[in-house]
């Protein structure tokens, strides 16, 4: 690069390190092949236990530096898992852009490759006074998500999200967009309903009206950070499944064809290393997906007898404090039969969401959660 | 990690089953980290139940039992009929060691039975006793804790002089550890204070007691020093236990009539009680039940906490807390060790 090249590239760096200029999402080079899956993230309760219910905690999380912060157990071996056969990872996440170099520093030491990390730019949020869009979720979300597919259209999408927020409502729209469920008329009324300034909804039905359509997304996961009860998401439909936690998103996976066995295995490996799980709860974990009808019988056998031929394979070997793995299917085919033959679990809803009306239920129970001091 | 407690739940027991039990369980699993809750009871009605509530998935998991004992069914012959009843069957769970401890506001005598049946006794412990709590006047343990425990009430109906000391032994030990009360005032109930009175059972019980040095024991006790708080531990045999705990409820729910027709009758009473309605407010809060959890079933080598029929979530929410804190400060454990202690103490004195 040239001088005059070096002094013009300086302004945009420099804004960059301030968090006030975001890195563009470049979109694919020229002949280059599309992704097959896209898997995207978002960070804080998603992938990092991050506490920002109240203003300490949101100082605490924001002088962590990249070693203090921690990842939710198996996260990170779900993601090197997902980030194989040349899939795409893109993590879009609400964290300002000032933490840019934290988070990025969190994800190498874990290891975590990635092909998109967008940022919320809160900072330019405040100096142009659009104090609405501090804590506005779907009009910054949603055009983030758009513009990442119009760059790099995948095939099919999985998504990863928590209950914190409203990304159980914003990856399904996202979903019915990309689908062609969601007319730009109804999501014109969304936006409205989500108070997003008018030059934003623009911009946002612009990128709708741009995006490659397709069936792409067929899964999301919700990780239950707050343990809300999964039942209050059963009006999104079967593809969002709400987790407890990585082995329960590894285990839909697999049963999705996505994963394989070995892969599970390394998920629930990790689980075990981080010394908040225990075999027990892996086992329990599958009884409670097979009972939310998220994962069939059938799956959970076919991945002990395919789990038991990837340990018989040395995905177990070294590890003494394990027991044998005959044993270890066991306990998990006996979680199984602990459920007798009669139970018949409760079909998620099929019928079309109405966008408006959850953003407004969104929006007061946020209220409600605010007054009630829980942030 | 810390080990982890298997808590089996009878899910289907009590008045406001299974409704309430599980959302207790439910709830007390967002709380014990380091435990696991087994609801033990029809699959189907708590696989529809527990997703409606907040719960840590991979902490709460079911076992389907595809009957379950009536609050009103006499025990012997429900639990013949049905083989197959949640309480039977959440016993059975803890007898093969797949669970530490047995949670059920279920019928009472069908779940002594259950685990009579099936569970072994503490080494050095004959006979089990059920122990219940009752409000008093004073306080006590680190917890400020105004129940003192009154075994046994039911568990058997006679009890020799080396039971009642088994059951002091007992109470003393659950006193230690779940109010958090040092040295529990252990007393026996008697028809007089003085250590010659009573049967023949209370009284050599008494000499017994006395020579310990384990016990904090205070001698005998009579019927009405009981509401007065004068021991944290008041043991008697199952017969008697029983009637005192039926009069003390009696009383409690004679003077609750009385104040209702109070309340009816004259304006001026009605003042009084509405002038009072704070300082009784309070009252029912020192001796709300429900945050006390349960009474144990004391003396097998698992601990049974037996939450009130009438539980609802918070009860039954206790009721496991309380069962938790048995398995961390190894109740059990306890007791079989003050038993061996006492037993090699009677040896020596034999020899001598």
């Amino acid at each position: 690069m040239g001088l005059l090249g070096k002094l013009t590239a300086l302004p945009v760096r420099v804004g960059e390190k301030i968090g006030l200029l975001e890195p563009e999402v470049l979109p694919l080079p020229p002949g280059a092949r599309p992704p097959r899956h896209t898997f995207r993230w978002d960070l804080d309760k998603t992938y990092l236990r991050t506490e920002f219910d109240s203003l300490a905690d949101l100082a605490k999380s924001a002088i962590e530096t990249a070693a203090d912060k921690q990842a939710y157990p198996g996260a990170t071996a779900l993601l090197r898992a997902l980030r194989q056969d040349e899939h795409r990872i893109c993590i879009v996440s609400g964290s300002p852009t000032q933490m840019r170099q934290v988070l990025a520093a969190k994800l190498a030491l874990d290891g975590v490759e990635y092909d998109e990390f967008v940022l919320k730019n809160n900072l330019k949020n405040i100096l142009k006074g659009r104090f609405r869009s501090l804590r506005a979720q779907i009009p910054y979300k949603l055009p983030a998500m758009l513009r990442s597919r119009i760059a790099a259209a995948a095939q099919h999408e999985t998504l990863f999200g928590d209950d914190a927020e409203a990304d159980a409502i914003i990856y399904c729209l996202y979903a019915d967009l990309v689908a062609g469920n969601v007319s730009l008329g109804d999501l014109e009324r969304v936006l409205t309903a989500s108070r997003a300034y008018d030059d934003d909804a623009e911009r946002c039905l612009a990128l709708a009206r741009e995006v490659p359509r397709g069936e792409a997304v067929r899964r999301m996961f919700i990780h239950l950070d707050r343990r809300s009860p999964p039942m209050g998401f059963r009006r999104f439909g079967p593809r969002l499944v709400p987790v407890y936690n990585y082995f329960q998103a590894a285990l839909v996976l697999y049963e999705d064809h996505v994963l394989t066995a070995r892969q599970v295995i390394f998920v629930a490996l990790e689980m075990l290393d981080s010394k908040q799980y225990e075999l027990g709860h892996l086992a329990t974990s599958v009884q409670d997906v097979i009972r939310r009808g998220r994962i069939t019988r059938e799956t959970a056998l076919q991945l002990a007898a395919e789990a038991n031929e990837a340990a018989k394979s040395g995905a177990l070997s070294g590890r003494r404090d394990l027991p044998p793995f005959e044993q270890i299917a066991e306990a998990f085919r006996e979680r199984v039969r602990e459920l007798g033959t009669g139970h018949v679990p409760d079909e998620p809803s099929l019928e079309p969401l109405d966008y408006v009306r959850l953003v407004d239920e969104e929006h007061e129970h946020r209220h409600r959660r605010r007054r009630q001091g829980m942030g | 990690m810390r080990a982890m407690h298997r808590i089996v739940v009878d899910a289907m027991g009590g008045d406001h089953a299974p409704d309430e039990v599980v959302r207790g369980a439910a709830e007390a699993s967002l709380v014990l980290t380091n435990a696991e809750i087994i609801l033990v009871g029809d699959a189907a009605v708590l696989g529809r139940l527990l997703p409606r509530m907040r719960h840590d998935g991979a902490r709460v998991r079911v076992h389907h039992a595809p009957t379950f004992v009536e609050m009103d069914e006499k025990p012997a012959e429900a639990l013949a009929a049905k083989p197959e009843a949640s309480i039977a069957v959440a016993a059975d769970l803890v007898a093969r060691g797949e669970g530490d401890a047995l949670v059920s506001a279920g019928n009472t005598g069908a779940s002594v039975l259950a685990c009579a049946r099936r569970w072994t006794l503490l080494q050095g412990v004959r006979r089990a006793a059920l122990a219940a709590v009752y409000p008093t006047e004073l306080r006590r343990g680190e917890k400020d804790d105004p129940f003192s425990l009154i075994l046994d009430v039911g568990a058997t109906i006679d009890a020799t002089a080396e039971d009642l000391v088994g059951f002091a032994v007992m109470g003393s030990a659950y006193a230690k550890l779940v109010s958090q009360n040092r040295r529990p005032r252990v007393a026996l109930l008697s028809n007089g204070t003085e250590a010659g009175k009573g049967p023949a059972s209370v009284i050599e019980a008494n000499a017994r007691l006395v020579e310990t040095t384990e016990l904090n024991f205070i001698g005998n006790i009579e019927g009405l020093d009981i509401p007065r708080g004068v021991a944290d531990v008041v043991v008697t045999s199952g017969f008697v236990g029983n009637v005192v705990l039926k009069m003390l409820e009696g009383v409690s729910e004679t003077v609750v009539r009385l104040a209702r027709y109070a309340h009816k009758e004259r304006l001026a009473w009605r003042l009084g009680l509405v002038a009072l309605s704070s300082a009784i407010d309070q009252l029912k809060e020192v001796t709300d039940w429900q945050q006390y959890g349960g009474a144990p079933l004391l003396g097998f080598t698992h601990p049974f906490i037996k939450a009130h029929g009438r539980s609802n979530a918070r009860a039954v929410q206790n009721a496991v807390k309380v069962a938790h804190k048995a398995l961390a400060g190894n109740l059990c454990g306890n007791i079989a060790r003050t038993m061996a202690e006492l037993d090699e103490r009677a040896q020596r004195r034999l020899e001598a």
